[in-house]
């Protein structure tokens, strides 16, 4: 895995297995992302999806769900873009790629894994 | 990452607290996209400017910038806010004047341009090969494959970023390596380009590399501006490839895929029938209208009176209302809503309706997601039609 916004990042894992777009698919006011299934929290926890898609209003729905305190604790993600870099940058979340990120969302959709630990600057992702 | 010696004095604070901080944005991103050094920019375009969607935490952000000293340091353009300054419609909502304005104050004081629209390019068309930074996805992908000019998708930080120190990160689509396109599409003979805009959809949805689009030189201008920012919208595309009319020499073409566009591909992005009786939002104008399609609107209304099973919304750049007049005011005679320097995405609508019927795959889907609106894709006249006929 590659730190793109480095940071500590430990918790519980919650998987969104999609790209999306913050403005739109994301309530920075309750910290829910919103899927064309369910609602699901990001609160406090490691958010797992794709990417980011859509607004480039993202970068500040993101800067908001760090200031209304309902953030993830960090982000790990198969690729990145400027929007979802930016938002991380200056709501200082924690940003990671997952280079295997496929094999990594199959084992959380799986249950093998709910939690994950990264510390700055190690390079090691773990999970459990 | 490399700086000379002006960057760095801008990162280092000489330059003040918000071109540091601007600075500081620019170069932490370029590193991360793996960014050698910084390119100077000829236009910036600030998005995330309509308070109903940056909230006061993204407005605190912004006029913290005005207040601590940012000032353009190039053209910059600025997207719509969320209110309505033509005060010619009864659709959108315009309670969130006061906070609206405090946004659009400290950005005009800045020195950008307040334009409000998504199509900055109506302002000041880019060059091939220039260098941009543009927030607005839309009008990030159709400065790429419409003009030529080299820009990324920036969040609306980074455009506000570049705007106050002049340069953005080198990387991404600044780099012509990267402007390949790989993925030829197709579209079946049997869609219809009134619902170019679910193609759109369909294609963000669907593909995540640079596409060729040969089918798009068949379309009209504001066709290829609806078709591009749908892709933008349900997808992360920032460039796609039109042979004959994307400028020769700011891509590299090397097929590795292709892809048929099927007909009952894009059956669930144009969305359901509507029962009859229906109340009818018709939406036109997501991207913002160009003067073209506003006359087009004024002629196909021509043999209508008043609106029949609801009301037609156009939404056009701030200054349309002053300049055009008279054609404003024909189609206000009947009975059409204008709202200027704003949209329905970016605001809050005063009463819902049954269904909002627009030509714009964009809007289908930020109004589905945003407003939990049902949506119907077709082509322009039949927007019309559907409240007028």
């Amino acid at each position: 895995m590659k730190p793109v916004v480095d940071g500590d990042c430990e918790g519980e894992v919650v998987l969104v297995d999609q790209y999306m777009s913050f403005l739109g698919e994301v309530d920075p006011v309750r910290g829910i992302v919103k899927t064309e299934k369910e609602e699901i929290s990001v609160e406090e926890k490691i958010l797992v999806f794709k990417g980011s898609r859509g607004s480039t209003v993202g970068s500040y729905v993101i800067y908001a769900m760090k200031q209304y305190g309902r953030s993830p604790l960090c982000m790990l993600v198969k690729e990145v873009e400027p929007i979802l870099i930016a938002g991380c940058v200056i709501a200082e979340i924690p940003l990671l790629v997952v280079e295997e990120y496929d094999d990594f969302a199959g084992t959380i959709k799986n249950k093998n894994h709910r939690y994950v630990r990264y510390t700055r600057g190690s390079g090691i992702l773990y999970a459990w | 990452m490399y700086l000379t010696p002006e960057q760095e004095a801008m990162l280092k604070g000489e330059y003040g607290w918000s071109t540091a901080k601007a600075m500081e944005i620019i170069v932490k991103v370029g590193e991360s996209l793996g960014a050698e050094n910084l390119v100077k920019i000829v236009h910036a375009h600030i998005s995330g400017v309509s308070f109903s969607n940056i909230g006061e935490h993204g407005a605190r952000f912004i006029r913290d910038f005005y207040e601590k000293g940012g000032r353009a340091r190039v053209y910059t353009t600025i997207n719509p806010g969320c209110v309505d300054y033509s005060g010619l419609q009864s659709i959108i909502d315009n309670s969130l004047i006061n906070a609206q304005k405090d946004i659009d104050n400290a950005l005009a004081k800045m020195g950008f341009n307040p334009v409000f629209t998504c199509i900055p390019y109506w302002y000041r068309p880019p060059s091939p090969g220039e260098h941009l930074a543009w927030g607005e996805s839309s009008a990030v992908i159709f400065a790429n494959t419409f003009y030529g000019g080299y820009t990324n998708r920036e969040g609306g930080p980074i455009a506000l970023a570049a705007a106050i120190t002049g340069y953005t990160y080198n990387a991404g689509l600044h780099l012509s390596e990267n402007r390949r396109a790989t993925v030829l599409v197709t579209t079946a003979p049997d869609i219809d380009r009134q619902v170019i805009g679910a193609v759109g959809l369909w294609i963000g949805d669907n593909i995540r590399e640079i596409t060729v689009i040969p089918f798009a030189k068949h379309l009209t201008f504001p066709e290829l501006k609806i078709l591009l920012a749908s892709m933008a919208a349900s997808g992360s595309h920032a460039m796609s490839v039109v042979p004959g009319l994307t400028p020769r020499g700011t891509y590299i073409e090397e097929i590795e895929e292709k892809i048929v566009i099927e007909k009952n591909d894009i059956d669930k992005y144009i969305g359901d029938e509507y029962p009859r009786g229906s109340s009818v939002l018709g939406y036109v104008g997501c991207p913002h209208t160009t003067l073209m399609e506003l006359m087009e609107v004024a002629r196909l209304l021509e043999r209508y009176g008043s609106p029949r099973k609801g009301r037609l919304l156009l939404t056009i750049p701030a200054e349309y209302t002053e300049r055009y007049r008279l054609l404003i005011n024909r189609l206000k005679s009947k009975g059409v809503e204008i709202a200027a320097g704003t949209c329905p995405v970016v605001s809050r609508l005063r009463k819902k309706y049954d269904v909002v019927v627009t030509n714009s795959g964009k809007a289908a889907f930020y109004l589905r997601k945003i407003h939990g609106l049902k949506v119907r894709i077709t082509g322009l006249r039949e927007v019309i039609e559907s409240v007028y006929a």
